[in-house]
């Protein structure tokens, strides 16, 4: 019966986000909508589409400040789909000083409702399940996208925003009957123990969105605009390869590795600038760009989506995780869009262009990888601790004892890493054991060395495959 | 560690006034002497950086001593020498000798490290090196009684992970 109850709270709860998510994607933040108006109205789209961006940056960055339980959360997704509602209204007319101030308001709401959506995330998606919730999200709010752009585009313009209204308010409705649930202290105990907090793992985090979405960037300044005659296939295969490849990783196996996954994405991606550069502006030559580039795409935002859903079990205010999270995809757009518009703005024959934009692609997706590692690294060593913590003493002895080392570890190194599995920091650990904290300093290495290891998160790495964690 | 302490001291001031000897003979147009002072300032860089490990290392011996003693026999195969010194501090990661610092356990399972140690009524004799060397230091202990010589090789055995042997 509480299955069945959180299964149907968490369908509401996809459903609520979808349509929240396709109204913002279809006019709000870049969305065809949004352009087709502009233009209808031969207004210059670049200061619209900029102010949108950051207000929509500022609601996500935000949002945690203020939304800090899931009554909260609700309230403020209600509200602010009502303001974007609101706030809508005015595209309907000639354009005047309220399509910006429209578009602050909706932005920064639109933003404070996706964040405060961090809670019911966290809520109602089963452990491990976060790619399932993360893909379906992604994937019915595209469907949702097609459907108005297909619309905006091939019917009339009106339609189009009024389709995307028409989602904001299906998504209130489906926010509204979402259930409230109470956290069991238990849990909350749980998800407190933060060892050190999640800071390191969600720095590392947005550096790599943020990586991931300058190319996102790169793209819509520097391909979309060659293949901009092609309107009746672009409204509805733009996002098509996007959601396939959404589709076909959320249905992976779960022990399917996920480092490959990236590199077929970042091959799949060099592949695209390559295609744009090798071949004409056609309809197959669309298609085969369009379905690497937003293979890739689909590849990298599920990849990322799903790793920020993880970090909201380890998250005290998963609005503010998840926001922060979001905020730096957005901000990898803005910065991408930026370097793009810079790159055509200089006047230089397209070729020349999309190898600068292949090049700075080239280099930025060199440093997924190692990212990556650390990245998981860090999540391995996060999710290992609060198990290690919630073990008994002779179990956690057992651990350290059966663990084979180069060298045996001195009486005082042991009670050191005992310490260091307990997440304590080098300052804890000098305050613990009453010595300098240059010392414990000298016996992490010495530790290191002894289980041939470079840091922290990859002992702990070492620790988790020798042991299994109940 | 007075001493080490004085020498980083020095080479600071010394890599200090080099620098700015060399900005001002360079705004001077002074090529040769740039290039000297330019080069004095390289090396007392290098010599404070050097004297700064050794110092961090110096502390490290003094923050975690076992066995503070008044002087020291250093024997190493083929020579032998006496250092009587007025600070001698053997330690979980050395000993220091004055401004002499032997290392051992800083660099993990790869560096110097402590291989035998045995204590007797009036000595101890610490044996540490790597594969390529090893080193002996004869120390006298000057600890009162067999109580104290244990505390020592448990305090050495918890800190060290070597056992020491006790003889009669």
């Amino acid at each position: 019966m509480n299955r069945f109850k959180t299964l149907n709270a968490r369908r509401l709860s996809v459903a609520g986000f979808s349509f929240l998510f396709a109204y913002i994607l279809s006019f709000q933040f870049e969305g065809q909508v949004l352009y087709s108006l502009l233009n209808l109205r031969g207004t210059d789209a670049n200061p619209y589409i900029m102010t949108a961006i950051v207000a929509h940056f500022m609601g996500l960055f935000t949002c945690g400040l203020f939304v800090k339980s899931q009554t909260v959360a609700k309230n403020m997704m209600l509200g602010a789909m009502g303001l974007c509602l609101a706030a809508t209204i005015p595209f309907f007319f000639p354009p005047s000083s309220l399509w910006l101030v429209g578009l602050i308001v909706s932005g920064y709401f639109s933003g404070c409702a996706v964040a405060a959506w961090g809670f019911f995330l966290r809520a109602y998606t089963p452990k491990n399940e976060y790619i399932k919730s993360c893909a379906d999200v992604l994937i019915y709010s595209n469907l949702l996208m097609i459907a108005v752009n297909v619309v905006a585009m091939n019917r009339s313009t009106f339609i189009g925003l009024g389709f995307s209204m028409l989602c904001l308010v299906i998504g209130m409705v489906f926010i509204w009957m979402l259930p409230l649930e109470q956290e069991n202290e238990q849990n909350k105990a749980f998800k407190n123990k933060t060892h050190g907090g999640i800071k390191t793992p969600l720095i590392l985090l947005c550096l790599f969105v943020f990586i991931i979405t300058i190319n996102s960037g790169l793209m819509y300044e520097v391909i979309n605009p060659a293949f901009e005659h092609l309107t009746r296939l672009v409204s509805w295969y733009w996002a098509v390869p996007y959601i396939v490849a959404l589709a076909i990783m959320r249905n992976l196996p779960m022990k399917a590795k996920r480092s490959r996954i990236l590199y077929m994405g970042m091959a799949m991606i060099i592949g695209a600038f390559i295609s744009f550069m090798l071949l004409g502006r056609n309809t197959s030559d669309y298609l085969i760009v369009d379905t690497l580039m937003l293979g890739a795409c689909g590849i990298f935002d599920l990849f990322w989506w799903s790793i920020l859903g993880e970090m909201l079990d380890y998250s005290d205010n998963p609005a503010q995780t998840f926001g922060i999270g979001l905020s730096a995809n957005v901000f990898g757009v803005l910065c991408g869009g930026v370097l793009g518009m810079t790159l055509t703005s200089i006047g230089l024959p397209s070729a020349e262009v999309a190898v600068i934009a292949l090049t700075v692609v080239c280099l930025t997706l060199v440093m997924l990888p190692p990212l990556n590692r650390q990245l998981v690294l860090l999540l391995k060593n996060h999710t290992y601790l609060t198990a290690y913590d919630n073990m008994n003493q002779s179990r956690q002895r057992d651990i350290v004892c059966q663990i084979k080392t180069l060298d045996p570890l001195t009486p005082r190194e042991q009670e050191v890493l005992q310490l260091i599995l307990s997440g304590k920091s080098n300052r804890e650990i000098a305050g613990a054991l009453f010595i300098s904290e240059s010392t414990v300093k000298t016996h992490v290495r010495n530790i290191f060395s002894k289980y041939d290891v470079g840091s922290r998160a990859e002992l702990i790495s070492t620790l988790l495959k020798n042991q299994r964690v109940e | 560690m007075k001493l080490i302490r004085k020498r980083r001291n020095g080479y600071a001031l010394l890599l200090a006034a080099s620098i700015c000897l060399t900005v001002w003979l360079g705004k001077a147009f002074m090529l040769e002497a740039v290039f000297a002072f330019g080069a004095t300032s390289l090396i007392s860089l290098l010599l404070l950086v050097r004297q700064n490990r050794l110092l961090y290392a110096a502390r490290l011996i003094c923050d975690n001593p076992i066995l503070a003693v008044p002087s020291a026999l250093i024997s190493m195969p083929g020579r032998q020498m006496k250092k009587d010194t007025e600070e001698t501090v053997v330690s979980t990661f050395g000993i220091l000798i004055g401004s002499k610092i032997y290392r051992w356990g800083l660099d993990g399972v790869h560096g110097v490290r402590l291989s035998a140690v045995q204590i007797d009524k009036e000595r101890m004799y610490l044996t540490f090196g790597d594969a390529s060397k090893t080193m002996r230091v004869e120390l006298l202990h000057g600890m009162p009684g067999k109580q104290a010589i244990l505390d020592a090789a448990q305090k050495l055995l918890c800190e060290t992970g070597v056992t020491a042997k006790i003889i009669n």
